[in-house]
């Protein structure tokens, strides 16, 4: 009886990895888009924004993905589409600078994990993701440095100003 | 001097005529107001394009504003040219004479004072071209930027044809005021 | 009236008003007990709404400072966990855009999360881009979600709305902002016959007789 309980044991243990690997995404296939705010005018907060499509090799559907960027840890929101995410960030202007941002995906178990490190003080570099989104974010434009119109009247003002001093001579 | 001529005046005193008064031949006048129109006319391009004023709504505002500017720039044209040209014939007149001295020198033709006069009048047509290019140059480089000045800080928030009126208005008037100043 | 000895009904009949106090002087103990049953029975189901419920509260805001046809408007939808439990299956669908006035140009506006932590919050963003200028009433978006796993009965909720925003027509937007820089460079151009003709003219004239010539000689 002992022994027929720990055989069971055994080939549970054994059917484990084989029955979990069902959760796990297998060679993860990536099809992504990315948006940045590209002005000032049209945001007051710089949003980032990563849609992606997963295709899993063993047809899992609907995963709970969950993204780590720069420290900041979100869930991944599904769409109406079947493996369809999007991950979005807003914030301040300063606070998302013009760069190269890597979003790392996890999936529930890597997030666990993640989580965990975050918590004893880890470094969470280790800690292997799903994959890596990458987005490029070309900076905000705050409208041009200066004025043509100033830069106009500039020109103008210096030429008039040539013409007063040639007329001073004249008059003198 | 009035010797023998009472009834013509010498051209001498012709030209002291002409100097002394503001009135400009027409040569000089189609040239101012031609000017005139030309600078009057520039700003409407302004308004068109980057304040997106309608060509064709805001024609009678345009072509008013257009024929008044004209009207105040030919006349600060005038003064300006008048306040100069004395000047200038004062530091004119020694190269002037020399020069005219130079090309007269082999005629031996003419008498003294015949090349005196030609003296005078080149002298007189010298300080009356240079008066009027400077003038000119002179006044349109004021009006661009007090129009600019004008119609892009000062009167930037208002209605466009408010903004063009107000702009041209001012800056053709400031220009006429400046001119009539005697400051040296 | 015969004045009784009893001290309960000793007071009873003198006025209305007071034949309480019969009452509670005979059983002052069940009175209270009554009261403090009552009192903590108002509580229970409040508690129960704080402790274990989950709540979600949604605003929804429109991040541009100018809605300008033609470029981009930011939408921001933050979600909000204020319940102490998790909050399942949760639904936002936005069906305020039509598609003959904007086009998505980021994100989607039905989506989904499968669980929000209680007293965490959640951001979505959707990119759109106005077709036509003119007042829009920026509406509320629908949030649903479930208070348990295997709840049947989905809460229903909507997000906030931001009000009503102009959409400013392209050509004003770029009288107000765009640089101009090729008018004014045209501009430039036509005035420079207007300054430089009378310049060169003077300043031919000028450096002919110029004083410091007749030095020369």
């Amino acid at each position: 009886m002992a022994a027929t309980g720990k055989v069971l044991v055994i080939l549970g243990l054994c059917l484990l990895p084989i029955l979990t690997s069902a959760d796990t995404c297998l060679a993860p296939q990536i099809k992504s888009q990315t948006y940045s705010t590209p002005e000032a005018i049209v945001s007051t907060e710089t949003v980032l924004i990563a849609e992606f499509t997963l295709t899993c090799k063993n047809s899992l559907k609907n995963i709970n993905l969950y993204a780590d960027v720069g420290g900041r840890l979100i869930p991944a929101t599904k769409t109406s589409e079947v493996n369809k995410y999007q991950i979005s960030i807003t914030d301040d202007h300063k606070k998302l600078p013009a760069g190269r941002y890597d979003i790392r995906v996890f999936d529930e178990e890597g997030f666990a994990l993640l989580r965990k490190a975050q918590r004893s003080g880890e470094s969470t570099d280790s800690i292997k993701p799903l994959f890596v989104l990458n987005l490029n974010h070309s900076g905000i434009w705050n409208g041009p440095i200066v004025q043509t119109e100033f830069v106009a009247a500039l020109a103008a003002i210096l030429i008039w100003w040539l013409a007063y001093t040639a007329r001073s001579k004249l008059l003198a | 001097m009035a010797g023998g001529k009472q009834n013509k005046l010498s051209r001498e005193e012709e030209l002291l005529l002409q100097d002394f008064s503001r009135n400009v031949s027409t040569k000089s006048s189609a040239l101012f107001y031609g000017n005139a129109l030309i600078v009057s006319a520039i700003p409407m391009w302004l308004f068109w394009r980057i304040h997106q004023m309608d060509l064709y709504q805001s024609a009678i505002v345009f072509i008013l504003g257009t024929f008044i500017s004209t009207y105040l720039v030919a006349y600060a044209y005038r003064n300006v040219k008048f306040i100069l040209k004395h000047k200038i014939a004062l530091k004119r007149e020694d190269a002037v004479a020399k020069e005219m001295m130079k090309k007269l020198a082999d005629d031996k033709k003419m008498t003294k004072k015949e090349k005196d006069e030609r003296v005078l009048w080149k002298k007189n047509e010298v300080a009356d071209y240079e008066a009027t290019t400077f003038s000119i140059f002179y006044n349109n480089a004021l009006y661009l930027v007090l129009l600019i000045v004008a119609s892009f800080f000062l009167l930037k928030n208002f209605n466009p044809v408010v903004n063009y009126s107000f702009s041209v208005g001012s800056a053709a008037g400031l220009l006429a005021l400046f001119s009539t100043s005697s400051k040296v | 009236m015969k004045k009784k000895k009893n001290p309960s009904t000793d007071i009873a009949d003198d006025s209305q008003g007071i034949r309480w106090l019969r009452f509670g002087y005979v059983r002052p103990m069940k009175l209270w007990l009554a009261a403090l049953l009552l009192t903590f029975g108002c509580f229970l189901p409040s508690f129960g709404e704080e402790e274990t419920e989950a709540r979600l509260l949604a605003s929804k805001n429109v991040l541009n400072q100018y809605l300008v046809e033609g470029k981009d408007l930011t939408v921001e939808y933050k979600i909000y966990n204020v319940g102490s439990k998790v909050a399942f299956n949760v639904l936002l669908n936005d069906n305020s855009f039509p598609d003959s006035s904007f086009s998505i140009i980021s994100g989607n506006l039905k989506v989904e999360w499968e669980r929000i932590a209680p007293s965490s919050n959640v951001t979505h963003a959707v990119i759109l881009k106005p077709l036509k200028s003119g007042y829009f009433n920026f509406t509320s978006a629908e949030i649903s979600y479930l208070t348990a796993e295997d709840s049947r009965e989905r809460i229903l909720g909507y997000t906030s709305f931001p009000g009503e925003g102009g959409i400013v027509p392209q050509r004003e937007f770029d009288r107000r902002f765009s640089p101009h820089v090729l008018d004014w460079f045209v501009f430039a151009f036509m005035t420079l016959p207007s300054l430089g003709i009378p310049f060169l003219l003077w300043y031919s004239s000028k450096s002919k007789y110029d004083q410091s010539k007749t030095k020369k000689n």
